[in-house]
């Protein structure tokens, strides 16, 4: 019973949220679109971080996406839309690559060289003038859809759409006994058969496809990106923010706080312009310091306080 | 065939030789005590048979087939279980997924079969309540757990580390009971490491004792204990 009422949430949800454009001009719109992309990126860090890898290399991925459909259009003729697959598909492979490398660290070092390597890409981008232009970035002969504000917020929507129901195939499927275990215990999970190198290099995969599809939409939809834009470390550091907020390790925590996070900078950039910065800052400490679930985390605390059924295994011996 | 061989296996750390030259089998149905005083290299046996642990010498078969450096989750797969003298619960999934994890990977099975199975083994070993936190287990459910854990990867060969130690008689005694009814029936073979005596005495069919990294002794219980290395191993020079 239970079970249907939540699927009828979410469809009903989603089909208010592809209505948007019915009720929404064209500015709300576009902030819909920027806060679809800083959730979708969220979700995407918190697939990973289920394994208990701390990856700062988002905007590495989103801005290699962001370039590889750019250049793909510009430079081979490619169809927009076949861009964006092969962006994915571009991200996927060099996370494949990396990951051979990358993925034998551990905590800390595994986050350093991430963050190194958004840093390389960038870099790379800067320095290859005559292929991407290099510190002017590159413009695109023509923003997809014409540029039409419904069909952009679509577009976006259904990166976000593909984000979520990956992140929930990640929560119902064997991928979350197998990263939570590695999370937790890998000389459990090796005892148990977990193959951790390999399911670590998938997700490390998938995410990064996620965050280059995600780049590659953005850049469909602007025109244009440089090096800094595409590379901006706030495609980092919010999705981060997002997720503490809401609450890692599930799909609902990083959405709750992208919405939250995405409204309320919003809101601030217009009363203290640049201070929004500030603001993320205090919310992420005391975040970390009082509810280190976060929302999600806290609302599920206060839910079993109040009702301790509704658990489904062993429910009936409870 | 014997279901596990190792022949020469040596474990170095830099100076130290933990586990030194040891050669072994352990027979289909069979449950061996693997005994000696602390640091002798009896967990250190099991790491590297298990794959936590790769030899700095020496090989491993099973079945037949050499393992001496396969990946442990290879092993799992192959057929070689364990439980960890130092617990190892997975925090943030619950009971019954943690036994269930073990037929996911090892034995590719769907999680509604893992799910079923696993509810199976938790059964057999009077494990309820399959649905709380890891965190709200007493020491002997978290012990049940892990054993039920080891089991639904469908082992042939399964290794025991201490899993009684910290255990009333009472408990002991229905841990024992039940590795006796799952060794034969399902004909695998179980390796034990205990301190209690009376525990390998009763359980097992034969025993091997290591000192300092060394196998010293093999037989059944009532021969090696009355073995003046063993005696002298355990108690000293004083005896």
């Amino acid at each position: 019973m239970k079970f249907k009422s939540s699927y009828l949430a979410v469809a009903i949800l989603s089909a208010v949220v592809i209505a948007f454009p019915a009720f929404l001009g064209a500015y709300p719109l576009n902030v819909a679109r920027s806060i679809m992309t800083y959730m979708a990126l969220a979700i995407s860090w918190d697939m990973l971080l289920r394994s208990g890898q701390i990856s700062f290399g988002i905007a590495g991925l989103f801005g290699l996406g962001s370039y590889a459909s750019a250049l793909a259009v510009l430079r081979g003729g490619m169809d927009p839309f076949v861009s964006m697959i092969f962006a994915a598909l571009l991200a996927g492979l060099v996370a494949f690559a990396l990951g051979f490398a990358i993925l034998r660290l551990r905590g800390m070092y595994f986050s350093i060289t991430t963050l190194a390597l958004m840093e390389i890409f960038r870099i790379i981008m800067q320095n290859l003038h005559d292929f991407s232009g290099g510190p002017e970035g590159v413009v695109i002969p023509a923003v997809i859809f014409n540029g039409s504000s419904t069909a952009l917020y679509w577009l976006c929507l259904a990166g976000l759409f593909i984000t979520i129901g990956v992140s929930w195939y990640f929560e119902k499927s064997k991928m979350h006994l197998a990263l939570t275990a590695i999370r937790n215990d890998e000389t459990s999970a090796r005892s148990s058969g977990v193959d951790i190198f390999r399911y670590l290099l998938f997700a490390f995969v998938i995410t990064s496809m996620l965050q280059g599809m995600m780049g590659a939409i953005q850049i469909q939809s602007y025109g244009f990106t440089t090096p800094d834009t595409a590379f901006d470390a706030n495609f980092t550091l919010l999705p981060l923010a997002m997720a503490l907020l809401g609450g890692i390790h599930s799909t609902m925590g990083p959405m709750a706080g992208a919405v939250l996070l995405g409204i309320a900078s919003e809101w601030l950039k217009l009363k203290i312009p640049y201070g929004h910065l500030v603001v993320y800052g205090i919310i992420i400490i005391v975040v970390i310091l009082f509810m280190p679930q976060g929302l999600v985390g806290l609302a599920r605390r206060l839910m079993r306080g109040s009702d301790t059924k509704g658990r489904k295994a062993g429910a009936t011996h409870e | 065939m014997s279901k596990l061989v190792t022949t020469g296996l040596t474990k170095a750390f830099s100076g130290l030789v933990a586990v030194n030259n040891v050669s072994f089998a352990m027979e289909e149905g069979e449950i061996l005590g693997i005994i000696g005083p602390n640091g002798a290299g009896k967990t250190t046996f099991i790491h590297l048979v298990s794959g936590i642990l790769m030899p700095t010498s020496g090989r491993i078969e099973f079945k037949g087939k050499d393992i001496t450096y396969a990946p442990a989750h290879v092993r799992s797969r192959l057929g070689i279980a364990r439980t960890y003298q130092l617990i190892h619960p997975l925090e943030n999934l619950k009971v019954i997924e943690n036994v269930m994890i073990g037929s996911v990977f090892s034995r590719d099975k769907s999680l509604k079969e893992a799910r079923l199975s696993a509810e199976a083994i938790c059964a057999e070993l009077g494990l309820e309540r399959l649905g709380r936190d890891t965190t709200q287990l007493s020491i002997l459910e978290i012990k049940k757990m892990e054993i039920a854990r080891a089991l639904a990867n469908e082992p042939e060969v399964l290794f025991l580390d201490e899993v009684m130690a910290g255990l009333n008689s009472d408990e002991t005694r229905q841990i024992i009971a039940t590795v006796q009814r799952i060794a034969r029936e399902r004909h695998m073979a179980v390796g034990v490491v205990e301190h209690v005596m009376g525990v390998i005495r009763e359980l097992t069919q034969r025993v091997i004792v290591l000192e300092a990294g060394e196998l010293i002794a093999e037989g059944p219980y009532e021969t090696v204990s009355k073995n003046p290395r063993v005696i002298e191993a355990y108690l000293g020079g004083a005896a």
